[in-house]
């Protein structure tokens, strides 16, 4: 059975358990499984946060959103294929709104964004239950069953999951470094006043990236949800880590989201092997704190503040 | 300014009033929900303490209501524990200081403001919660601990036993009282304006000699250290504790207590918590999930109608009012 | 010497691949006056920053009282008597003037001078009651030498500190300086030539982060080269 609390880290250590000879290899791919997740959800994060100075508290429910479409593809009869298809367009619809209604008022007023977007994420949070109801969602893997990978026989699905996850990360920096947008992008982040300077809608390329980082957590979510728990308040784990990885990592780069999401994702995985989830937690929080304090530009940043 | 502190003053000596002749006109049941609203009121003062007085939003403030929570009970039901009620109220109040002066030495240090704040303090929020639960050796997992006792101690001649209604509410108005203005008092005096300062530009402030990081870690530690002060006296009143008291749902209800309430009032805050959690009694009554999806739209519309909190309906009528006139 | 305050020997400093400032050389005696001029982008600011130790030099050394006091806090730099008025005035918007003057003495380890005294010497007796963001750029100037003031320093340094003035408030700030001029050292970065005129004290004159010339001004006036660097034909 699964643990009861919800956080991606318990919900990834859970089944399989530690034999002498493939724990290294199954504590790696657990952390590896645990690490994709944060950098998708860091991703949207990254962009939001890191590079817009945007605090927006409900990315987490971009998450539950992704995993609640699957849930309810399955439930319609679809298939999780076809549901993770869904995800995706689910947390962009709702990033899209998001932004247009509240984000871009509040642009020069962080707080108000932090209140603003809180108050969000508990409608959402709310709005999910009086829909779906009560409890925990069931939502089944495409495939059951495991893959003998010579040191240790690994979750099929989990696989699956890395792969996919790489392969969307891989997407997202030929997106970034390739296109005429992700050139706008660059541009935007840059210097904004430049940017208008040039002619680049700036608005426009704010809320298509904010649109596109709420897709890929709504993915992200999506490809979670037969290994989590699915509830309308399985955001706020999602919500806390993905802002560890993007504060211990630093804005502006890839290299800062995989930094960060190794170490947190990896100091997650192995610390949930010697104590309980909540005490592995309240360590890598306090891991991120210190981080912060030794480095205050992230991990990957050189260069003082 | 000194028009300003007359009429806090002013409401301040309203508000006393009204505690005081409350009980006259109330029974015991309706004593005690005022009572457990002002100790929430203790806990929005707190936090605009901090929040009001820094500009920095702490997101995870129920972390110290909780831990104070904990403490208060663990040591009152612990019968080997002389003067439990006493030791336990300092132990809340030393027990999240201590979580606030680490957690703080490293921000404000490291040079950690704004939303980076919020967003650390949001997780501590969420670890305390999970911990509650989890620890179930020490704090009885998810159903707490029950059957705290009320604060009752013999300390010098003084005889102090809060079982009874009346009692309870006098002390906890008391504390409330001088708490509140307490802290109104500090915040206008050097410490306020230095904070002040150093919200319009911290880099100047030190550049003058002042330890701008130390000066907003005291006010953490203090605000926090309040904040154990009204956790503790919280579940000595309702006899139990439980991890919703760290929880998010709290520190969430205390922000919007305080932003409505109007920030950096301090008395705002308290009036905000009570009114508040009248309409959520009343709210929850015909269907309880229904509260948060308010709680929500509160948020939103604070944002939106409202930044300067309900006191400020009365600032800008007046200020319309004024206006008017000379036009006419 | 035991008078000297402080020091700079042969400092530089690089930015990535920009030297902004090298080999430059400063003396400031106890209670001495000097000026600082330059085009814009001479790296005055950058200069003042290496002698308030917010900088750290990439070679050379800077000296306060003997001592490297490159990456101290702010305020340890502070109550060593280092008092600092920035380029963009940093007064506190919402604070009134005269709470602006009291959070600076609070700063100091020692203050003497009281408020109403910093008021008068800064002729802003008349504005103690308005809140500092509702005064003039002029004012806001005065206000920050006045909390520099506050905090007794024992080297004053002034960025511009008659950016936006009119030619009399130039003036007046000028002969505000002089008049404090014997009770502790000033060095100003000034663009302003008429206002360096008044001072007449030692001026350094930077370019493109190296020294110019240095002398006592009347001799830097005169002086072909500085007058092509103003007169932009280099
Ligand atoms: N932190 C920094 N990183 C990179 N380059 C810098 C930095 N600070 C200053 N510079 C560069 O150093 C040079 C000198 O700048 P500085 O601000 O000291 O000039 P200034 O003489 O004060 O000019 P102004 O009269 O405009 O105030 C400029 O070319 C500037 O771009
Ligand atoms: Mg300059």
């Amino acid at each position: 059975m699964r643990p009861k609390a919800c956080s991606p880290a318990c919900a990834n250590a859970s089944q399989v358990l530690p034999d002498t000879m493939d724990f290294v290899v199954t504590t790696l791919l657990n952390a590896l499984t645990l690490i994709s997740i944060l950098m998708l959800v860091g991703l949207g994060l990254a962009i939001s946060f890191g590079l817009m100075n945007v605090t927006n508290l409900a990315h987490g429910e971009f998450v539950t959103v992704g995993a609640f479409a699957v849930y309810f593809v399955q439930s319609v009869g679809g298939s999780f294929w076809l549901g993770l298809l869904a995800a995706p367009i689910a947390g962009a619809v709702v990033g899209c709104i998001l932004e247009f209604a509240i984000i871009r008022h509040l642009y020069s007023r962080p707080v108000s964004t932090v209140l603003a977007t809180w108050g969000v994420s508990l409608i959402l949070q709310q709005g999910l239950e009086l829909t779906f109801g009560l409890g925990a969602k069931p939502v089944t893997p495409p495939i059951e069953g495991t893959l003998d990978l010579f040191f240790t026989v690994y979750p099929a699905y989990r696989l699956i999951l890395i792969a996919i996850a790489m392969l969307t990360l891989l997407g997202v920096v030929l997106l970034i470094s390739r296109t005429s947008f992700g050139l706008d992008i660059r541009t935007v982040i840059q210097n904004r006043e430049m940017a208008e300077g040039v002619g680049i809608n700036t608005r426009r390329t704010y809320a298509i990236a904010f649109t596109f980082g709420a897709a890929i957590a709504g993915l992200a979510g999506g490809l979670v949800a037969p290994l989590a728990i699915v509830l309308p308040q399985m955001g706020v784990n999602y919500l806390a880590n993905a802002f560890f990885v993007v504060i211990v990592g630093g804005v502006g780069s890839i290299g800062g989201l995989v930094a960060g999401s190794v170490f947190v994702g990896g100091l997650t995985s192995v610390l949930n092997y010697q104590i309980s989830p909540s005490l592995a937690q309240a360590i890598v929080l306090l891991a991120a704190i210190v981080a912060v304090r030794l480095r205050p530009n992230g991990l990957f940043n050189g260069a003082s503040r | 300014m000194i028009a300003r502190d007359r009429n806090w003053l002013v409401i301040f000596a309203v508000c006393v009033t009204l505690a005081i002749v409350y009980p006259f006109f109330a029974d015991g049941y309706q004593l005690t929900v005022i009572r457990d609203a002002l100790i929430f009121g203790l806990f929005a003062a707190s936090l605009d303490f901090f929040w009001g007085r820094t500009g920095i939003l702490c997101f995870g403030h129920a972390a110290f209501f909780g831990i104070g929570g904990y403490i208060m009970a663990l040591t009152t039901l612990n019968d080997a524990i002389p003067l439990g009620s006493v030791l336990g109220i300092l132990g809340a109040i030393a027990g999240a200081a201590f979580v606030a002066a680490i957690i703080g030495y490293f921000l404000f240090f490291g040079g950690i403001r704004g939303s980076y704040f919020t967003i650390v303090t949001l997780a501590m929020g969420v670890i305390c919660q999970q911990a509650a639960v989890s620890w179930s050796s020490v704090t009885g997992g998810d159903s707490g601990l029950i059957g705290i006792p009320p604060i009752a101690f013999d300390l010098g001649g003084l005889h102090v036993d809060l079982s009874q209604d009346l009692p309870s509410y006098i002390f906890v108005a008391a504390i409330v009282a001088v708490v509140v203005l307490a802290l109104w008092s500090i915040s206008r005096g050097r410490w306020g304006m230095v904070l002040t300062a150093i919200q319009d530009n911290e880099v100047r402030v030190a550049a003058l000699g002042h330890n701008a990081p130390l000066r907003l870690l005291a006010t953490f530690v203090l605000s926090a250290a309040i904040a154990g002060l009204a956790g503790a006296l919280y579940v000595c009143m309702a006899g139990l504790v439980a991890p919703d008291l760290s929880g998010l749902l709290l520190s969430t209800e205390v922000i919007v207590w305080v932003a409505v309430g109007g920030r950096g009032t301090l008395l705002g805050p308290v009036l905000g918590a009570i009114a508040i959690q009248r309409a959520q009694q009343t709210i929850s009554s015909f269907n309880p999930s229904l509260w948060p999806l308010l709680l929500g739209c509160v948020f939103v519309i604070i944002v939106f109608v409202l930044p300067d909190g309900i006191l400020s309906i009365y600032a800008r009528l007046k200020s319309l009012f004024n206006g008017r006139r000379p036009a006419q | 010497m035991s008078d000297v305050l402080l020091q700079a020997e042969n400092v530089g400093i690089r930015f990535g691949g920009l030297q902004a400032l090298e080999a430059l050389n400063l003396t400031v005696r106890d209670k001495e006056l000097c000026c600082i001029i330059g085009p814009n982008g001479a790296g005055k600011s950058t200069f003042l920053n290496l002698l308030t130790g917010t900088l750290r030099p990439t070679s050379g050394s800077v000296r306060f009282l003997g001592h490297d006091i490159a990456g101290l806090p702010l305020h340890r730099i502070a109550r060593l008597g280092i008092a600092r008025k920035f380029q963009i005035p940093s007064v506190f918007p919402s604070l009134s003037v005269e709470d602006n003057l009291k959070v600076a003495r609070w700063g100091a380890s020692s203050p003497v001078r009281p408020v109403g005294e910093l008021l008068d010497l800064v002729a802003l007796g008349n504005r103690a009651a308005t809140l500092a963001g509702e005064l003039a750029h002029g004012q806001k100037q005065w206000l920050e030498i006045g909390m520099a003031l506050a905090i007794e320093p024992r080297l004053l340094l002034l960025d511009e500190p008659t950016a936006g003035m009119t030619p009399q408030e130039t003036l007046a700030t000028a002969e505000m300086l002089l008049r404090l001029k014997g009770e502790f050292s000033i060095v100003a970065v000034e663009h302003d030539i008429r206002f360096v005129r008044a001072l007449n004290c030692e001026t350094l004159v930077l370019h493109q982060g190296r020294r110019l010339r240095s002398g006592p001004f009347h001799d830097i006036e005169t002086d072909e080269m500085v007058r092509d660097v103003y007169l932009g034909r280099r």
